[in-house]
Order: C-alpha cells, then structure tokens, then sequence
C-alpha cells in the first residue's frame, strides 16, 4: 500500500525546481550547482514514481491552489498519464544536464538556473488543469529556452534565434487568443468543467480548435512544423536533447488532454486532424533524406514522430490511445539518446556536418554502436523500444479496419509502414555517410573562445571520451530495457490511457 | 463593434508587419498583434463599463467579471518580457546571421 499524501503537495513539482533556478542565482559555487542541477529532477522523478504507484489505488489527484472552491480555482491535476510524462521528462533532463555538465556548457552564466526554470515550467504544465494557467505555464517553459538559444550552439543560433522567439510568441498569442473564444463562449477556461463542452457546442468547438491550432505549432504537426528542424539544430547538442524532450511533448500532452476531456463523442474535424497526422508522419520520414547535418535528420525524424504520437489520438481507441502514449515514451528515450551521441561526437570532431564527419565505424565503433541502436528504434526494428512503438500503431490500426473506419484504418496501415521505409532510407544515407568512407584526416578541435578551432589535422589519439558518451548511452540501454521489459511497463501505460479517456473520473476528482 | 474593429486593424497591421524581413518591424507587428489578443481577451468578458469587483463596494449584479482582465494583466507582462528579449535580439548580430561570419570567429557549423 503507498502512504497517502496530501494532495497540496503537487505544486511542489514547480516549486522544488524554482526555488533551486532562484538559489542558483545567488549561489554560484561548483558543488552547490552541481547538486541543485542533479537533485531537482531526481526528486521530480522519484515523485513521479511515487505518483505513478499511487494512481493505481486513486486515479485522479486534484488540488486547488489557494482552497478557493470548485471552479473558481487553478487546479493542479495528477493521473497517470501526468504522472508517466513527469518521470520521461525528468529521465530526459538528467541525461541532458549530465551531458551539458560534461561539455562544459552549463558553467555559462545562468545556464544552471535557466535550465531548472525550464523544468519548473515543464512540470507546471503538465500538471495545470486550467487553459489559461496552462498559457502561462507554457511560457515559462519558453522563456528559459530563448535565453538557452541564445546561450549555447553555434553562430547559426542568434539567427535561429529570432525565428524561434517569432514562431513561439505568434503561436502564444493564438493561443492566448484561443483560451480568450473559450472563456467567452463557454464562461470557464478549467478544464474539467469544459469537459463535453466540445461535443455540445459547435461555438467552443471552434474556440477549442484555435487553441489546438496553436499547440500543434508548437508540437510541430505538418503543414506547421518546419521551425523545428531548422531551428533546434543550431542550438548546441545537448540543449536540442532537452527540448525535444520537454517542447514539443509537453504540446502533444496538452492536445490529448484537451481532446481526451472536451470532446467526448469524438472531435468534429477528425477528417482534417487524420489528413494532417498522416502527412506529418510520411513528410518527417521523407524529409530525413534531404539532410546535411545529423541533427537536422534528428529534427526531421522528431516531426514524423510527433505524427506517430499523435496518431494514437486520431484513432482514439483505448488501443491506440496506449500505443500513442507508449510511442511518446520510446521517442523521448529515443531521441535523447541519438542527439546526445551526435553531439558527443561533434563536441569531439568540431562538426556534425555529414561531408565532414566520415569512416566512423572504424574509428568509434561504440558510439557509432550506440548511434545504430537508436537509428533501429526510430526505424522500429528490435531489439528496441520502437519495435512495441510500431507494433502497437499498427495494431490499434488493423483493429480500426476490422471494427471501425476501415478507411481511416488502412490509411494509417500504409502510412506507418511506408514512413518506416522511408526512415530507414533516410537514416541510412546518414549512417552510410557517417560510418564508412575515407578515414578522417581533419578535424576542429573545442575552442574556448570561438566554439571551434580552425581546420587542422586529426591525431589518432583524439576519440570521443567515455564518459561524453555515458549519458546517450545510458537512453539506449534504457530503451533497450523497454524492449526487453515491456510486459513491466505496459500496465502502467494502459492505465494511464484509461485514466485520460475517463474524462467522468477526472471532472469527478477535480470540481467535484 | 468597436472592439471587434480595432482587433480587426491590429491585426492587419500585426500580420503585414510581421511579414517584413527587418527584426524591429517584426516586434512591432507581434506587439500589435499581442494588443488585438489583449482586446479580444477582454471582448470576452462584459465589455461594457461595470462596477468594481469588490464585494464591499458594490453588488454582484453591477460587478465587473475580473476574470479577462487578470488573464490581460498576465499576457501584458509576458508579452513585453519578450518584446524586450527580441529587441536585444535585433540589436546585436548583424543583417544576416545565416551566412555571415562574425568579428569574434565564431562559425555556424
């Protein structure tokens, strides 16, 4: 039996990382950071587990913040669903911040509290039960992460940089205007006691959908989604890890909660939503073969992803709803993992430009290892995470051709597995690029002052350090343990894709 | 009527500036925009002139619902936080940072 908690004690998944961003501004000695930096998303992650045994008695744990009653107050909502993203999102942003520790770049001013700030806005929206809360929570997950932008990457990122500040703040204030229709036509921004809203009038259906509108954007759904691999791949490697964890998710999260409790007969623009999830999933997969750099593939392949997670949404069946939510799970692993290599080896060799990085395989064998592992999981080949990703879309498709849309169905059918040969060849044209050739000759070595040196000859006895390599290696072994201990893991993730369907139960916790 | 109209010229105004190359133009237009959804924000609460919303002052028939009016504090305050971030933005850098090399050495790739 797990120990009862208050559930007053939700706000303190925000309030822990806050209150060590604001520490971190005053104290600025080596072991104090290093410690907040771990510590914060370790504590998040042990909640999270806690959280997460504890929804198997109770589904739904509500807050209201200040005890003002029912409606009038900004809830703080945990089930499972909530409480599965909290523990990859704080697995992701260790492994990241171990990394950013090991290339040195979280001893750049500010970065250490930037990132905690990150955190607490991350966690704050994933648990806010309130659209309007939800905005606010957002942009505090935005704004560390234009300052982050600005800190670390290449020359590249002060151009990038605006374009991200123009896409994110345009899409905030569509959102911004979203929640404005909503509160409008329906006189309430909680969530909970929207729930139905969607099926029952046209009007708030149309001010939900603005406020969809705005989260695809920024979940990066086709045809909106082309910042994203333009403009994550000029921040530095490790900073592209933690926001391809943290932005984009925390969008997807928002979409299937707000679909999952407004819309309870399903949504009216189903047909445009399944149009558009099918294209993301084939232009992501597609667009992989056209890249230069293997991070831009990376971003590439997070936008296919981002179609395959949002797949389960559109078939919106308990089966494909679990299958979305595993495949979440699996892409954020996943993902870290890859660009956590790909950055390892381009804070060794100066570049993560495919015409200059060649003949790895000999060289690197264990990094590239590690690289082809988590190219396999995206592809969806065992023995890995992305095997059950697949297997379970496709699944919750053929159960949608047998007993449901069978248009719908094999649309889906096809699109998974013609998006997975195209992965495939769009990541092998990567591998082949990265692994064999030429040995290297060149390379451009770390520079304190410019980021990197000049052009000069590679020594032999220049290879990437084990422990660069600890963190991405780490997400792989992690997705290999998901491969091999899925029968562990599932119940979790089916009942976390309960939880979210059962709007009744959540509306039942938090208004009462 | 008059609310929707003003909304409905900021927002062009938003949107054609937004579509200029030059950064500063581009705040401009976002700051025009945030205004249209500031509007649009209070537009959905009662736009008409009310009363207080303080219960010793006046009753809750004549209040006005504080309710958009927090949610336009809240956006004013993000919004300019970020307007001032972007205009630092446009201020250092040079015209085209995609190509163009900067006097420190540092490089894009």
């Amino acid at each position: 039996m797990i120990p009862a908690v208050s559930p007053s004690l939700l706000p303190m998944f925000v309030v822990v990382p806050l209150l060590g961003a604001a520490a971190l501004v005053i104290v600025r000695r080596r072991p104090a950071e290093v410690a907040v930096m771990l510590g914060a998303p370790a504590l998040v992650a042990v909640g999270a587990l806690w959280l997460l045994a504890f929804h198997r008695d109770v589904p739904v744990l509500s807050h209201a913040v200040g005890d003002f009653s029912d409606v009038l107050a900004i809830p703080f909502v945990s089930d499972s669903l909530s409480a599965v993203m909290l523990l990859v999102t704080a697995i992701s942003t260790l492994a990241a911040t171990v990394f950013l520790m090991l290339t040195g770049e979280s001893r750049y001013r500010f970065v250490p509290p930037l990132l905690l700030l990150l955190s607490a806005g991350v966690n704050g929206a994933l648990l806010t039960g309130d659209l309007f809360n939800l905005f606010v929570w957002v942009e505090v997950m935005l704004m560390p992460s234009y300052a982050l932008i600005a800190l670390t990457g290449t020359w590249r990122r002060l151009g990038i940089g605006r374009l991200f500040v123009l896409v994110n703040l345009l899409t905030s204030t569509v959102l911004l205007i979203g929640v404005g229709f909503v509160y409008g036509t329906a006189g309430t921004v909680t969530l909970a006691a929207l729930a139905g809203a969607g099926s029952e009038n046209p009007v708030t259906a149309a001010a939900l959908a603005v406020v969809l509108l705005a989260l695809a954007v920024k979940g990066g759904m086709v045809p909106v989604h082309s910042w994203l691999p333009r403009a994550y791949p000029a921040t530095s490697a490790g900073i592209m890890a933690l926001f391809s964890a943290l932005h984009t998710k925390v969008a997807l999260y928002a979409i299937y909660r707000i679909v999952a409790v407004a819309f309870e007969d399903g949504l009216p623009f189903l047909g445009v939503l399944a149009v558009l999830v099918l294209a993301t999933i084939l232009v992501g997969a597609f667009s992989t073969a056209g890249a230069t750099r293997v991070r831009t593939a990376m971003g590439h392949q997070m936008v296919a992803g981002v179609g395959h997670i949002l797949l389960g949404l559109v078939l919106l069946t308990e089966l494909s709803v679990t299958a979305g939510i595993l495949y979440l799970v699996h892409h954020v692993i996943t993902m870290s993992s890859l660009l956590l290599t790909t950055g390892a080896l381009e804070q060794t060799y100066g570049s993560g430009r495919l015409d200059r990085l060649s003949g790895l395989a000999r060289r690197e064998p264990w990094v590239m290892a590690v690289l082809a592992l988590g190219m396999f999981s995206l592809v969806g080949l065992p023995p890995t995470s992305g095997l059950w990703g697949k297997v379970g879309l496709l699944q919750a498709s053929s159960e949608q051709v047998t007993s449901g849309d069978a248009l719908l169905g094999w649309a889906a059918l096809i699109a998974v597995i013609v998006a997975s040969v195209g992965s495939l060849l769009g990541l092998q044209r990567v591998w082949r690029r990265l692994a064999w050739g030429e040995d290297m000759t060149m390379y451009r070595p770390d520079d304190p002052t410019t980021g990197r040196g000049e052009d000069q000859p590679l020594p032999d006895d220049v290879l990437v350090p084990r422990r660069l390599l600890a963190p991405g290696a780490a997400m792989i072994v992690l997705s290999l343990a998901l491969f091999a201990g899925i029968g562990g893991v599932l119940p979790s993730i089916d009942v976390a894709a309960t939880d979210l369907l059962d709007a009744e139960a959540y509306v039942e916790a938090v208004i009462g | 009527m008059i609310l929707a109209l003003t909304v409905a010229v900021l927002v062009t105004g938003g949107v054609y500036l937004l579509l200029q190359r030059s950064m500063v133009r581009a705040v401009f237009g976002m700051t025009l925009l945030s205004h249209a959804a500031n509007f649009t924000l209070l537009a959905a609460g009662v736009p008409g002139w009310r009363a207080e919303p303080l219960t010793d002052v006046s009753s809750r028939a004549e209040m006005a619902d504080p309710l958009p009016q927090a949610f336009v504090l809240t956006a004013i305050v993000i919004t300019m936080a970020v307007t001032i971030f972007m205009l630092t933005l446009a201020v250092i850098g040079r015209r085209d940072d995609m190509t163009e090399h900067p006097e420190t050495g540092e490089t894009h790739d």
